[in-house]
Parts: structure tokens; C-alpha cells; sequence
């Protein structure tokens, strides 16, 4: 007969209130456990000393952050260059020199209606200038800023990769022209195709010339193979001709065909407002640095260079920067813009054989003149 | 002539004469001269600027309204080598006057020929491409430099165009 | 035209809105690259000035006058005075007809220098633009410092001129003159050595003196074509003093098209007008005669006009500009004034030129004619 037993009830109550003590312990061990874990495993990842550095490295030095404070001051640089060469001041307001004036504009554009014409595919449209801009960010991790310790990332294919990044940008060139609903920024669109289509061969051509005199297609490889000598005495020819394709394939004048003011209005970046064109007009400088920094990899030694010490690489790697992209605003401030024919015609007809012309050279300077083989990695034997 | 490369305003105006006896001449003094010419016959007169003078420029075009239906239109052509400068003046009537278009001779005078017709109310007959050249479509018909189209607002509704809003009254609301 | 070339076609309306469409809009039909038809469209700079003029008496006239063409603002407003002073017979003292040359001569080149950049920016060398610019600022000094106004002069005025020159005006004006005599030379091997220049403009926008004839072309880009086409020598203004100079008309042949121009013949045309203005200037600047600026009667005779009709030609920086003008008696405002621009004839000209040239060159054959739409406008 069952009976409730009152005592035995009593009785059972701290057993009860134990259950529940030992079920909240559970619970409570288990969260601070998974906390504990959590924390470990960031600790771990970021902030034990080999794995902080990467990441510090990515994102702040030579990385993200470091790009983008070049960015800025790449922008300042070439309204204040171009300033001095068209008999201006460029900006003086904002800042010592007119430094802070970017930072102004960048405020100013990005509280700025974002407009988006009725025809425009509306998402694309807000996409792809983002887009853009990480896929011409990205290749900056492949940047040998320094041979032993400051740079981001080391792959035996970097250069192939960087330029399968850049290949990207004309096609999103083309699409946001595209989505833009706009007949100016279609006509822009294609002649940004257009502009790629001329210039990419012979500035890949030109690429060639590094590569093999290296042995390797690793941009590290490249820039480690300069030791001795750099290979723009070498292939002085393949240098110009690199710069000449990398302004070409930018779109900076005077091959701006794809953003011709005065014929297409802005080109593809037409209807592109506010924050868009922000990302857009960053992208561009973006592009140039790039091929700044691909110039100094390839031709000028990278971190190879005239000062030793500590953080030398990057130093010496940021001089040579300087003066590259120094001869990129030259250029560009001093030639009328020509038209897409004739810059199809310019790139193919002079600059592929003349960098072809320098590859052929070399290769027979370091069969017949035996001092040349000495100088290279896989030379002497 | 065509074998000079001189032309002189008084042999000119006696060869035109000869040909169409209709036109009467009016010198201007200093190589300028005027033929006054019928409606009906100034293809004629400007095929033979054309052919005998080599370097002919057309200069200027256009009507003037003289009030009661009566309008004139003046064409004016320039000669560089000879100095020669030719006013035609061609007196019309009517409400819509009619004169034969000449832009196929000179095609500089297309424009000039579609603004009389969009101005005066002038109609150019055989014109290639009638369209409104300064006006804006509302305008069509207004014939806005005719002298009785005034400009002050009490043509305002015949123009089409939407007058400006009255001004609130000081200090009141402004519904 | 084939109609199946056509389906593909793709009209484009260049202007009202583009950034080099400042006042007109040409419909452009392209095929691929190519353009295969121009319409250029008027009326979107319109302002009506012929019939403001029947309201406007023969003070306030030239002032209207100047709002055609603001870079050349006193050949524009010059001839209503030219045609002003031959209705009322108005005489117009020596002083003041060397100092309307001078100014007139200064209107061009500043004309001139505002071109000259603005084609370089059509072109995308911005360096190229700006520079002239620079020089296009001292030509300015030299109008303010004179006039009060650095655009809109309105400097002349029915038998004479308002404003003497003063020792700072003639400072400025000679300064502005050394400095572009002495920066020419130089611009002019910049820009013509520049091989993309050349690249740009060499037979493009080609055409020969018949046509250019028979569209009403005048000015620099018949002068191009190599025949001296210039009012300043053909038909002189009694009221300027281009007698007192020797000068000859500039004129550019090249020899590889002879009896054509090309957009770098008429860049060079431009340099050489430039050259010839300065020249001008240079030697009035000793000849300026000494008396009154305005004759002192010509005020109340410009009040009321008798009746009459008036041609004033003048030879302006893009071509022949004229004013028509018809008054009737004892008038106080004109009765018919009809303002004869040498745009109208370059501006109808691309109809005819662009068709088979490639749109990146229609901006440079629309600029290498240099129109300026208040001329077609009015």
C-alpha cells in the first residue's frame, strides 16, 4: 500500500535541492568552460607572440591599415603634385599642406545622398564598388615589404595571383557600367575593357623578364633574386614598358579613355554617387600604388636596397615606392588623352614587341656574356 | 564673274538684272550693293550667286516685321576676294507669308530659314527639316518676334506657359 | 545608310547635361564606335536678346550685346555701337578709336587663351589647360584694372569709349602682353611637339574651303584653310584703327592638305591670331593720340535715332559677327536688330563634319571650331 510517508519526504528535500545545486553547477561549469576555452583559443590565435605578429602584419603595418594611410596620402600627393605642375597650389586649407583636405572630401562624400538612377540593377550597383576596391586591396598581401620578417604572406604563384586579381577589375568595371543604366557608362564600361584588352599582354609580357631571370613566380622569389643586381639594369626595357602598360591598364590619362570627361562624362563611374564613388576613386589610386609597388618588386629590388638595419626592408621599399609612383603622376599630368584605338594600337604595336625585344636580349646576353649568369640565382652553376 | 576672280557690285547687279529682269538694284555705296527681289524669283537670284560669284558666303538671314501683314526678309552675302557684299530684300504680305527655301544651295542657311519660319511665322517651303530651332514647343505658333506679340504678361495664356505664382500677402497666411 | 547598319545604331544625346555641353545638345547616332549621324540641337542657351533690343534704348543695347559671347564681350557688344554711330552719324574721336582697337585686340587674345585651355581640357591635358589660363587671369587684371569688370567690359559706348587709360591700366595691360609674348613660344613647342597632340588632331575634322564657304564658315577655321578671309583687312570699320598698323593676316597652310584644315591647322591659327593680336597692341600702344575719349555730343544724339538702316561688321575671334540694325524715326529703342554670330555657322557645321568620324573625336572637331552656344542661342 503506498502511502505518503511525510518523514521520508523530509527526508528526500536536500537530496532534491542538491540535484538542483549539482544541475545549476553543470550548467554554470559548463559556460564558464566554453568561455574559458573561447578564451584560450583567442589567446591563442592572437595573442601568443608568433600568431599576434601575423596578424599585426596583416592588418596594421605593412597591411591593411598601412595601405590605406598610403592610399590617403597617395591622393594627397597627386592633387598636390598635379597642383605644382599646372601652376596651382593644389590643397592648403586643411591640415600642414593641405593634408587633412582628403579626409575632408572623404567626410563630405560619405554624408552625401547616395543616388541610384532608376535604371540601375539597384543591388549590383551598390555592390560592385566595394568590390572593387577589396579586389585591388587584396593583391597588397603578396607585397614582399621586407624579405626576412614584414611581409604578409609568401606564395610559390604571387605573381600569377596578383595579376588574376587585377584581371577582375575591368570586368567589374564593365558590369558596374553596366548596371548603371546609363549609355555613358556602358560606352565607359567597354572602354575599360577595351583599355585591359590592350594593355594586359604586354604588361604580363613584361613580367616574364623577372620571372625568369628569378626562376620563380613567387614575388618574394623575385625580389630575394635581386640580391646582386637589380633587374632594371638588366631589363631596362621590360621597366618602361611595365609602367607605360601598368598607366594603360589603370586608366589613368593619358589613357583615361574609359573615364574621358569631356566625351563620356565620368565613364563607367557616371552614375556612381556618395560613398560609390568614394569606393571607386579609392580603387583607382588603390591600382596605381599597386603597380608602384609591383614596379619596385620586379625592377627595383624590392626591400633590396641602399639602407641596412632594422626595418630596413620597408624603408627601402617605401623610397622606391615614392619615386615610382612620383613618375606615375608625372606621366599623367603630361600627355593629352588618346583615343581607344590608338591605345590598342600603341600597346600592341610598340610595347609587345619592345618588351618581347628585351626578354630575347637578355636571354642571350646571359648565354654569351658569362658575367651576366653570375649575378642571377640560377645562373653561374 | 566666274573667270575674274574680282567681282564688282555694280557689274553684278547689272548681270542679275539682265537675267531676271523682275529684280531692281539699289547700291550701298563701297562695294555693297542691294537687289530687291520678288518672292517668287529668289531661288533664281541666290542659284546665281552661287554659280557666278566662286567665294560666296552666306552671311546672314532673317525677317523683319513691318506691322499690318507686311514683312521683309534680308539676306546677306559676303564676297572675301572681290569685298563684295550683297543684301537681297524681299518683300512679302500675307498672315503666313510664303518664300521658297534656299538651304539646298547654301546650307548655311538652314538654321537661319528655321528660325524666320519659328519667329515671323514665315513658312519655308520645301525646308528639310522644319523642327523649332531656338523656341521651346509651347512657343510654337507664337511667332514671338512678330511685333504684336507683346511681352509683357497679357499674352501670358495665349503663350502656354504657366504664369508665376501670385505673391502671398504681406503679414496674412499664405495659402 | 543601310537601315540594317542602323538597327544596331544607338542614340546619344550629347549635352544638355555633359560636362562639355555648357548650353546645347547634339543627338549623335552611333554605330560601334563610329558616328553616323550628328544633330546638333539649338535653343537651350536662348535668351531672346534680339527682341530685348526693341526694348532697349541705344545705351542700354551693348550691354545686352555682351551677354552673347562673354569671352570676347567687346567685339560683341562693338558692333550695335558701330551700327548705333553710323544711323545718328556720330564721329568718334582718334583717341577712342585706337583705344577700341587696342581693347578689341585684347578681347581676342584673352579669347584666345580661354580657348586654348579649354580645348586642352576637352582634350584631358589639364596641364596643357590650366597654363594658358594662368596668362588668361593677367588679360583679366588688365580689363579690371580698365573697365571695373573682369568678364562683361562694356567699354564702349556711342561715340567713344567710357574710360581713359590710366598709367596703372596701361601697367597691367603691358604686363599681361610680356607675359604671353614671353610664355608663347614656349606653350607653342608643348604643344605642338606633344606627339599625342598631333595624335589627337592630325585630319581630324578635315574639310576644304568650298564647304567651309557654303556652311558660313568665317574666322579662324576658314583662315586655317590657308586664304586671308579677315574683315579686319576686307572691310575695315571707319570707327577702329587698324590703318594705323602694319600687320599682316594671319593665316595657316598646311602643306599636306592644301585648301583644308585640320584640328591641329586650326590650334596653329589660333597661336597665329594670338601672335597677331599681341603685335597689334604692341605697336598702338605709342600711336595712342592724345584728346577727349567721347565725342561730348554723342550722347544726346544716341538718345534718338533717326530712321535708317545700319550693317556693322566686325571681324570677331571666331568670325565674322554682325549686327543688323533698323530704326525708325526720332526712335528711342531699335526696331529690328538681328545679331549675326560666327557660331551659328561652325556649330551647324558638325552636322555635315562629324558623321564618320569616331565619337572620341567629335569632342575635339566640336572644340577645334571653338562655338560658343550664346552666339547661336542669342
Amino acid at each position: 500500500m503506498l502511502q505518503f510517508d511525510f518523514f521520508a519526504w523530509l527526508a528526500g528535500i536536500p537530496e532534491w535541492i542538491y540535484g538542483i545545486i549539482q544541475w545549476i553547477y553543470g550548467i554554470v561549469s559548463f559556460i564558464f568552460y566554453w568561455v574559458y576555452d573561447l578564451f584560450r583559443w583567442i589567446w591563442a590565435t592572437i595573442f601568443l607572440p608568433s600568431n599576434f605578429m601575423f596578424l599585426f602584419r596583416a592588418i596594421i603595418f605593412p597591411g591593411l591599415i598601412f595601405v590605406v594611410m598610403a592610399l590617403i596620402w597617395a591622393v594627397w600627393f597627386t592633387r598636390k603634385l598635379w597642383g605644382r605642375i599646372q601652376d596651382r597650389r593644389g590643397p592648403v586649407h586643411l591640415g600642414k599642406y593641405g593634408g587633412l583636405q582628403l579626409f575632408a572630401d572623404a567626410i563630405k562624400l560619405i554624408a552625401k545622398e547616395t543616388i541610384i538612377p532608376d535604371n540601375a540593377r539597384r543591388w549590383m550597383f551598390r555592390f560592385l564598388p566595394g568590390l572593387l576596391l577589396v579586389v585591388v586591396l587584396l593583391p597588397f598581401a603578396f607585397i614582399p615589404w621586407d624579405l626576412e620578417y614584414w611581409f604578409i604572406a609568401d606564395l610559390s604563384v604571387s605573381l600569377v595571383l596578383v595579376f588574376a586579381f587585377l584581371t577582375a577589375v575591368p570586368v567589374i568595371s564593365l558590369l558596374a557600367g553596366w548596371v548603371s543604366g546609363s549609355k555613358y557608362s556602358l560606352i565607359g564600361g567597354f572602354r575599360a575593357a577595351n583599355n585591359q584588352f590592350a594593355a594586359e599582354i604586354p604588361l604580363i609580357i613584361s613580367t616574364i623578364g623577372p620571372a625568369l631571370l628569378a626562376g620563380s613566380l613567387s614575388l618574394m622569389g623575385i625580389a630575394a633574386a635581386q640580391s646582386s643586381i637589380w633587374f632594371a639594369v638588366l631589363l631596362p626595357i621590360n621597366l618602361a614598358t611595365f609602367l607605360v602598360a601598368a598607366i594603360a591598364s589603370v586608366g589613368i590619362f593619358p589613357f583615361d579613355a574609359p573615364v574621358a570627361d569631356s566625351e563620356i562624362i565620368f565613364g563607367w563611374r557616371t552614375e556612381f554617387t556618395g560613398i560609390h564613388f568614394t569606393l571607386t576613386y579609392f580603387a583607382e589610386f588603390a591600382e596605381q600604388m599597386l603597380y608602384s609597388a609591383l614596379i619596385v618588386t620586379l625592377f627595383l629590388g624590392g626591400p633590396i636596397g641602399p639602407l641596412t638595419g632594422p626595418l630596413a626592408g620597408p624603408v627601402n621599399f617605401v623610397l622606391k615606392f615614392l619615386i615610382t609612383f612620383f613618375f606615375f603622376v608625372l606621366v599623367s599630368s603630361s600627355f593629352q588623352r588618346l583615343r581607344q584605338d590608338q591605345i590598342v594600337h600603341y600597346c600592341w604595336k610598340y610595347l609587345l614587341p619592345l618588351a618581347l625585344l628585351n626578354i630575347i636580349l637578355i636571354m642571350l646576353a646571359i648565354v654569351y656574356i658569362p658575367g651576366i649568369a653570375a649575378l642571377l640565382p640560377l645562373g653561374g652553376g | 564673274m566666274s573667270d575674274s576672280s574680282t567681282t564688282n557690285a555694280s557689274t553684278f547687279g547689272r548681270l542679275v538684272i539682265n537675267k531676271i529682269p523682275e529684280v531692281t538694284s539699289n547700291p550701298l555705296g563701297d562695294n555693297r550693293i542691294e537687289l530687291v527681289v520678288p518672292a517668287n524669283k529668289i531661288r533664281d537670284v541666290v542659284t546665281l550667286i552661287d554659280e557666278e560669284i566662286q567665294d560666296v558666303l552666306p552671311e546672314s538671314m532673317f525677317g523683319v516685321d513691318l506691322e499690318n501683314d507686311q514683312y521683309e526678309l534680308i539676306y546677306i552675302f559676303w564676297s572675301y576676294t572681290s569685298r563684295l557684299l550683297l543684301q537681297l530684300r524681299v518683300s512679302l504680305e500675307g498672315e503666313k507669308p510664303e518664300i521658297e527655301s534656299t538651304c539646298d544651295i547654301f546650307p548655311g542657311l538652314e538654321w537661319h530659314e528655321r528660325e524666320v519660319r519659328e519667329m515671323f511665322g514665315i513658312e519655308v517651303k520645301n525646308h528639310p527639316d522644319p523642327r523649332l530651332l531656338l523656341l521651346p514647343d509651347e512657343l510654337d505658333g507664337a511667332y514671338p518676334m512678330r511685333k504684336r506679340f507683346q511681352t509683357d504678361r497679357s499674352r501670358l495664356n495665349e503663350t502656354g506657359i504657366t504664369p508665376p505664382k501670385p505673391r502671398p500677402e504681406p503679414g496674412g497666411d499664405s495659402q | 545608310m543601310s537601315p540594317d547598319i542602323l538597327e544596331d545604331a544607338m542614340e546619344l544625346w550629347f549635352g544638355p547635361q555633359h560636362v562639355s555641353a555648357h548650353g546645347w545638345a547634339t543627338k549623335l547616332t552611333l554605330v560601334g564606335d563610329y558616328v553616323v549621324e550628328c544633330d546638333p540641337n539649338a535653343g537651350y542657351f536662348h535668351r531672346s536678346a534680339e527682341k530685348v533690343l526693341e526694348y532697349k534704348n541705344f545705351r542700354q543695347g551693348a550691354l545686352i550685346l555682351e551677354r552673347m559671347c562673354m569671352l570676347e564681350a567687346f567685339l560683341a557688344e562693338y558692333p550695335y555701337v558701330a551700327a548705333v554711330e553710323k544711323i545718328a552719324e556720330i564721329e568718334v574721336p582718334e583717341r577712342a578709336k585706337v583705344m577700341r582697337t587696342i581693347m578689341m585686340e585684347m578681347s581676342r587674345l584673352h579669347s584666345i587663351q580661354f580657348w586654348w585651355g579649354q580645348f586642352n581640357a576637352e582634350l584631358g591635358f589639364f596641364t596643357m589647360a590650366l597654363w594658358p589660363w594662368v596668362d588668361r587671369e593677367y588679360s583679366l587684371d588688365a580689363f579690371e584694372e580698365l573697365t571695373g569688370s573682369r568678364h562683361t567690359v562694356s567699354y564702349s559706348t556711342p561715340g567713344g569709349v567710357k574710360y581713359d587709360f590710366t598709367e596703372k591700366s596701361m601697367k597691367q595691360l603691358n604686363r599681361a602682353l610680356d607675359r604671353f609674348e614671353d610664355r608663347l613660344p614656349k606653350f607653342r613647342d608643348m604643344q605642338m611637339g606633344s606627339p599625342t597632340f598631333r595624335a589627337r588632331t592630325e585630319n581630324i575634322g578635315l574639310y576644304d574651303v568650298k564647304q567651309g564657304l557654303k556652311w558660313g564658315l568665317s574666322g579662324p577655321p576658314m583662315k586655317a584653310c590657308g586664304i586671308p578671309m579677315d574683315l579686319r583687312k576686307d572691310d575695315p570699320d571707319p570707327n577702329l584703327a587698324y590703318d594705323m598698323v602694319d600687320w599682316e593676316v594671319p593665316i595657316t597652310e598646311n602643306p599636306e592638305h592644301p585648301g583644308q584644315s585640320d584640328a591641329l591647322d586650326r590650334m596653329e591659327q589660333r597661336f597665329a591670331e594670338a601672335e597677331t593680336a599681341c603685335e597689334i597692341i604692341k605697336q598702338l600702344i605709342p600711336q595712342i593720340p592724345e584728346g577727349p575719349i567721347i565725342d561730348p555730343k554723342a550722347r544726346g544724339k544716341a538718345n534718338r535715332l533717326p530712321e535708317g538702316e545700319a550693317y556693322a561688321r566686325v571681324e570677331g575671334t571666331r568670325g565674322i559677327t554682325t549686327l543688323w540694325l533698323k530704326t525708325q524715326d526720332k526712335a528711342q529703342t531699335a526696331y529690328r536688330a538681328k545679331i549675326r554670330g560666327p557660331c551659328i555657322a561652325s556649330y551647324y557645321a558638325l552636322k555635315d563634319l562629324v558623321p564618320g568620324s569616331k565619337f572620341a573625336d567629335f569632342i575635339v572637331i566640336f572644340g577645334s571650331l571653338d562655338p560658343y552656344p550664346g552666339w547661336w542661342d542669342r
